[in-house]
């Protein structure tokens, strides 16, 4: 009934490279298409190009066939299973929302663990990097790291850039991002006050941090 | 007067030493720690000490190891440089302060202090808590002047311990500190020049070698066997003798 999803493994050759365009989970290698990564196989057809346009004066070429995408799809899960199996697995994107923990400051970056995409939590934890720069959208030279998070804070903030073998880079600056959840140097949970401090309630010190806009 | 109680961690304050002001909240210096809602309880061992006119209350203790804190102006010993940078070492048991090429005066991108390692320097600290490295400057970021800080030449570097070295500190060290040596010396005729930085190390340069080492052997006696004024005079009058 339903058309068999063939399944590639890493290294598969999927094709010529003049045939189809390479899309995500894809690579080239010596002008064949192969698979990167395992997964379903999937082909884009592009619409139907227009046949050449017949006027009285002009005729226009024909537009050149586009060729289908091949990609691999990424996030499914193998088994219909309900809880035995294997969660989706969901990468963080360019400008998509995570949560972070801060795992320590330095005066000029701020290392996080990235702890859920989304609303996705993930299996493990991804490496991300705050720059110094990317902290506020105003008075950027101004940023203190430390007036800003202290390990242990949970950071809402979104990927700028998709990094190096190491880190993914983040930006807070937006209202709607920064700090979430803090907890005092006394160890008490703290209530945001101002877009700059935090309170601790049994204390009643303040700490300053960049707060996210509440919604 | 009372007797100044000694306290021990742990030691909850009794209300009555408190000192008390008509408009003045009552500040808590270091040492002691506020419980809410009541307590006071000091967090080290040492002697109370109590201010009527600003009302503050505060432990004067000896600790062995130098907590930094921002504005402090400590002696730090050149490790290594990096590139934008140098790595100081404040005390054997913390790891090196960063201070930046460009926190001297007169520094610019073209002409940078030529510091070894080994090399000395009066330092203040900007950067101080548990999360992050420490760090230094040798210049006063607001005005650009080093007023006294930087590079310390010639002479030797003696270790005291913290107590000794927020003694020679005080504003006013014969009365409030009972510590009169130096002033003494000065009097009696030496010429020195000294530097104390508060993680217990005080750098002192002098006409000679001898009276280097006799300066700074009469501050560290002075801290280990606990002279009080009367001998701290003597002494200083039998070393200057010695030394002109």
């Amino acid at each position: 009934m339903a058309a068999p999803i063939s399944i590639a493994v890493p290294g598969q050759l999927l094709g010529q490279a003049s045939d189809f365009l390479p899309g995500s989970g894809t690579h080239i290698h010596n002008s064949k298409l192969y698979a990167s990564i395992l997964g379903p196989i999937s082909k884009t057809i592009p619409p139907k190009s227009q046949g050449p346009q017949k006027r009285l004066t002009k005729i226009t070429p024909a537009e050149p066939a586009r060729p289908a995408t091949v990609s691999i799809e990424r996030g499914i899960s193998l088994t219909s299973a309900k809880d035995g199996g294997k969660k989706a697995e969901v990468l963080p994107d360019v400008n998509s929302t995570v949560l972070c923990k801060v795992t320590r400051i330095a005066p000029k970056q701020a290392s996080v663990a990235i702890l859920v995409v989304g609303e996705t939590v993930l299996d493990g934890e991804w490496q991300g990097l705050i720059r110094v720069q990317d902290v506020r959208a105003t008075e950027k030279d101004k940023v203190k790291i430390f007036e800003s998070f202290k390990p242990g804070d949970i950071v809402r903030a979104v990927v700028i850039s998709l990094g190096d073998q190491s880190n993914y880079y983040l930006s807070t600056a937006s209202n709607s991002l920064g700090v979430i959840m803090a907890a005092s140097e006394a160890g008490n949970a703290m209530y945001p006050v101002s877009w700059k401090e935090y309170k601790d309630p049994e204390t009643g010190v303040s700490e300053s941090r960049k707060v996210a806009k509440p919604f | 007067m009372a007797a100044d109680p000694i306290l021990l961690p742990g030691d909850y304050l009794d209300p009555k030493v408190l000192p008390s002001h008509p408009s003045k909240a009552l500040k808590l210096g270091p040492g002691l720690l506020h419980i809410p809602p009541n307590s006071i309880v000091s967090t080290v061992a040492g002697r109370l000490c109590t201010d009527n006119k600003k009302n503050a209350v505060w432990v004067e203790y000896n600790s062995g190891r130098y907590i930094p804190v921002v504005d402090d102006l400590v002696i730090a010993t050149i490790h290594h440089s990096a590139t934008d940078f140098y790595y100081a070492s404040i005390s054997d048991y913390s790891s090196n302060a960063i201070l930046p090429n460009l926190s001297f005066e007169g520094a610019s991108r073209k002409s940078r202090p030529q510091l070894a390692p080994g090399a000395l320097v009066y330092a203040r600290i900007t950067l101080a808590n548990k999360h992050m490295d420490l760090e230094l400057e040798c210049v006063s970021a607001s005005t650009g002047k080093s007023d006294g800080l930087g590079p310390l030449t010639g002479g030797m570097v003696f270790s005291v311990s913290l107590a000794m070295a927020r003694r020679l500190m005080l504003p006013k060290p014969g009365e409030q500190g009972q510590l009169v040596l130096l002033e003494e010396l000065g009097a009696a005729g030496a010429s020195f020049e000294i530097a104390v930085g508060r993680n217990g190390r005080v750098w002192v340069d002098s006409k000679s070698v001898k009276s280097t080492l006799a300066i700074g052997n009469m501050i560290q006696r002075t801290d280990q066997e606990g002279w009080m004024v009367e001998k701290q005079r003597i002494m200083a009058k039998r070393m200057a003798k010695e030394i002109s």
